[in-house]
């Protein structure tokens, strides 16, 4: 009997996971060819200041609708060492759960000081920062009545490690239906951005959201 | 068998619980493109410098189980240099290292379709020269393949080609369909995500943190 890996579950995602979920097994890697299938990725784009602060469009431009909070954390690898200078895009909807994005057709308001759109890179601890316009949930399928909660899009690219994942928020509306929740299982906590204060800073709240990610020296699944 | 010594090999069961993957959605932003590239052949913009081996034009598109293109997808684009050595932090001052070639990039495609640029790789460590791709959509998380040349000698003895029935290595050998103005050969694959023809994908997902 051939060794096969995962079978990928159809949805219940978005739009297209039944059109684009394979309906076969994974593959299983042979060892010879492990490291071919570990893309590094050397080049980062160039970052200007101020891509970390998504709450206005420049400094001096109005605060955009809504609460502004703080999102930051530390990226370490599985074995506990910080991912270093990696690049970290962020990317939610609005106050109102409209993106900017051209493919975005839900009927909320844009919110014209609002783009939705950050990225940075990480210290020498591997830690980041954002301040983001806390989301709104929004009705990603009309015809079946299926809301998304609230949620922070993450893309993480540095050397050999590469995540994209969604930050989540504590008992937040839509949670317990969002089917991305429904497939993590037991390690939805995983996901989820923990509240602090923040009595000193321009915002209203923060959370934290610490991310393991998948080093070069991972053991594969055989 | 827990280790104290850093150097020593760390016990699987001591790794921290992976942050899970998550779709990246239909609404990716398809402004940062203009930091990503689909010339692998100028290393710098602006410049005479090229990379070492004969040079490639790749054109591909996925496609879903309706035939229709993945649209709004990020594709991820990885290979070795011409002599068939990876860049990476490792190997970075090796001299087998192309200081013109870097071997990763990245594309987000608006149709389900995508022209890479690049060059052969080499055929090192027994590998037939095949270029890594990364799918991020809308729908699912991560799907990850490699992509052949067809009529490379080296495609007979590649243990990834090896490790799948015949019906299925064709699925993942790139045909030639002409060359370009300067001559470049034209590889074409389609990459089928599901349904008849399907395409076959890895599973490059560690032990841990996985479960079914």
């Amino acid at each position: 009997m051939e060794k096969l890996g995962r079978k990928l579950r159809i949805g219940p995602t978005d739009n297209t996971s039944y059109e684009r979920t394979p309906r076969e097994n994974l593959r299983i890697i042979p060892p010879a060819a492990r490291d071919s299938f570990l893309p590094y990725s050397r080049v980062q784009p160039g970052i200007r200041l101020g891509e970390n602060d998504l709450t206005r469009l420049a400094p001096d431009l109005p605060r955009a609708d809504g609460d502004a909070i703080e999102m930051s954390g530390q990226i370490l690898d599985d074995t506990g060492q910080p991912l270093r200078h990696a690049l970290v895009e962020i990317w939610n909807a609005n106050k109102y759960g409209k993106y900017a994005h051209d493919l975005d057709g839900y009927s909320a308001p844009l919110d014209p000081n609002f783009i939705g759109l950050g990225r940075m890179l990480t210290d020498e601890e591997g830690r980041y920062k954002f301040w983001t316009i806390d989301p709104g949930c929004y009705l990603a399928r009309p015809d079946i009545n299926r809301w998304r909660p609230k949620h922070i899009h993450l893309s993480i690219r540095g050397g050999a490690s590469r995540l994209i994942t969604q930050m989540y928020f504590k008992d937040a509306e839509h949670n317990d239906t969002d089917p991305m929740r429904i497939v993590m299982g037991d390690d939805f906590h995983l996901n989820i951005g923990k509240q602090y204060e923040t009595p000193n800073i321009d915002v209203e709240r923060g959370y934290k959201f610490d991310i393991v990610i998948r080093g070069k020296d991972s053991t594969f699944f055989e | 068998m827990v280790k104290n010594n850093m150097n020593d090999t760390i016990n699987p069961t001591n790794r921290l619980p992976l942050t899970n993957e998550d779709t990246v959605g239909p609404y990716y932003p398809i402004c940062y493109d203009h930091d990503d590239r689909m010339d692998l052949t100028k290393s710098i913009v602006g410049q005479q410098f090229e990379p070492k081996g004969d040079k490639i034009i790749l054109r591909g598109r996925y496609i879903d189980k309706n035939g229709d293109g993945a649209h709004g997808a990020l594709i991820e684009f990885w290979q070795a240099n011409a002599q068939g050595v990876f860049r990476t932090e490792d190997t970075e001052s090796s001299p087998e290292i192309d200081p013109h070639f870097d071997g990763y990039t990245r594309y987000r495609t608006v149709t389900g379709d995508f022209e890479l640029k690049t060059i052969k790789s080499g055929t090192q460590l027994g590998r037939a020269p095949n270029i890594t791709l990364t799918l991020f959509s809308d729908g699912i998380s991560r799907l990850v393949t490699q992509v052949f040349f067809e009529n490379e000698i080296s495609n007979e003895t590649d243990p990834v080609l090896m490790s799948l029935p015949q019906d299925k290595r064709d699925k993942l050998i790139a045909r030639l369909v002409g060359e370009d103005d300067d001559n470049i050969p034209i590889y074409d694959i389609e990459i089928i995500l599901a349904g008849e023809g399907e395409t076959p994908f890895f599973d490059d997902f560690l032990a841990l943190g996985w479960r079914d």
